[in-house]
């Protein structure tokens, strides 16, 4: 009785290590160090998880604003248990046109730039491919400035 | 005994569950039993819910991009131009603390995009003690900061940290039904990095930043949403004031969007994608002198 006890607290305390290192900090910490040498703006949290009806997931976005003449970095680290990559898309103010996706010819990349031409609001939204549960970090930088 | 024993270890694994599982962003500090004894206690109730206004602040551009925009017109950098740390006893009311604390961070963000690290210390003390005057000092680790202030080496992580640290902070007071004091630190922040271009733009008259502040006209229609949305507290409808004064030089300016060609190149792995949309601005040199003088005046409304 006492072992299987002793199993069940380390069981216990190794999935909340596993799901911390999996999403917390160090996914951020992950996500900085991929964001290179741009200059960081913010960061976003991205947690999809299929309430008790759903048979898929959804989808989380985030607004923000951007600036003209200047060129973005979007980049993202994947938690380690998804099944997939997390799809981000940048889209207009009424996130109904998608202008920008990691998703591009079949291939799911890591990162993305974005030169904006149009000072504005816009949406950044992030989904799994099949709507599976996962969990990832995005940081929005500055490239540079376009004069 | 060993009945005891397994309660007290299921219920010391629960808590450690429930707690590590709470994200950073439900964390509630110690300082959610404080409340303002000022103005910014007794909110009237809003027009605009604390989930809408809490998605309409994110929307205000971050100073550091027009620190950075100010720096790549090659001008140099001016400790005149900014807020004197020694204002700071002069900010005795949470509404001005709120205001100038979002004031010292575009300050900071124009400091560390120059890597002026001699006055780095004197910009983060400022903010510490107007932080902890609104009840927000715990987001900043001001040892840790300062520490990484005294290396030039580091000014990079400074800047990060210390952004990240502005971001954990503002999402912590939406999160806790404070957008009011948010919105105060956000508009601060604004005003002042217009404050900074403006002073550039007279002395360069460069057109990337007199683009810049005009664009800024689509933000004063979100601050003025922000801003009236507590407008049944005297200060705040007084600022919102001095942002119509700011909002009516704007009137003249004109922004027009042409499409042109959109563009996705992979690159080493890498996506760059270019908008198709192209904005153009219409503006005159008067008008840039009157959206300055106003510009100047909401400052001195804010910092005095």
């Amino acid at each position: 009785m006492k072992k299987s006890l002793y199993s069940l607290l380390f069981l216990l305390t190794a999935f909340v290590f596993t799901s911390h290192a999996q999403c917390g900090d160090d996914l951020l910490k992950q996500a900085l160090k991929e964001m290179g040498s741009s200059q960081y703006i913010k960061d976003f949290t991205v947690e999809l998880i299929k309430e008790k009806k759903d048979v898929k997931t959804g989808y989380v976005k985030f607004s923000i604003f951007l600036n003209s003449n200047t060129q973005y970095k979007f980049n993202v680290a994947n938690g380690a248990s998804n099944i997939d990559k997390v799809v981000m898309q940048l889209k207009d103010k009424e996130a109904t046109r998608v202008l920008a996706s990691n998703l591009y010819n079949g291939k799911t990349f890591d990162e993305f730039s974005f030169v904006c031409r149009k000072a504005g609001v816009y949406n950044l939204s992030f989904s799994f491919k099949g709507g599976q549960e996962g969990c990832a970090k995005a940081v929005m930088s500055l490239v540079k400035q376009i004069q | 005994m060993l009945k005891k024993f397994t309660y007290l270890t299921l219920t010391l694994a629960g808590v450690f569950l429930m707690t590590a599982c709470g994200g950073s962003s439900n964390k509630k500090s110690s300082s959610d039993e404080l409340t303002f004894n000022d103005s910014l206690a007794n909110a009237a109730p809003l027009e605009l819910s604390e989930e809408v206004m809490s998605d309409v602040i994110q929307n205000i551009s971050s100073p550091v991009e027009m620190a950075s925009l100010i720096k790549s017109t090659g001008v140099e950098f001016s400790q005149k131009i900014l807020n004197s740390t020694n204002q700071i006893d002069n900010y005795n009311t949470s509404f001005k603390r709120a205001l100038n604390l979002g004031v010292y961070s575009a300050d900071l963000g124009y400091i560390n995009t120059f890597d002026k690290n001699t006055i780095v210390i004197d910009y983060l003390v400022s903010i510490k003690s107007l932080a902890e005057g609104i009840k927000v000092g715990q987001f900043f680790d001001f040892n840790s900061l300062k520490r990484l202030a005294t290396n030039s080496n580091n000014l990079d992580s400074l800047m990060q940290i210390s952004i990240s640290s502005f971001n954990k902070m503002d999402s912590y007071l939406r999160s806790q039904n404070r957008s009011n004091v948010s919105s105060l630190i956000v508009t601060g922040a604004w005003i002042e990095g217009l404050y900074i271009a403006g002073k550039v733009v007279e002395q360069t008259n460069n057109e990337g930043l007199i683009k810049r502040i005009a664009e800024q006209k689509d933000i004063i229609n979100i601050l003025e949403i922000i801003l009236q949305n507590y407008n049944k507290q005297p200060s705040f409808s007084e600022l919102a004031e001095q942002l119509a004064k700011l909002k009516a030089s704007y009137k003249g300016v004109t922004i027009t969007t042409e499409i042109g060609d959109p563009k996705t190149i992979e690159q080493d792995g890498k996506l760059v994608i270019v908008q198709d949309e192209i904005s153009h601005v219409d503006i005159t040199p008067e008008q840039v002198s009157a959206i300055i003088a106003e510009i100047n005046a909401l400052r001195e409304f804010i910092v005095s």
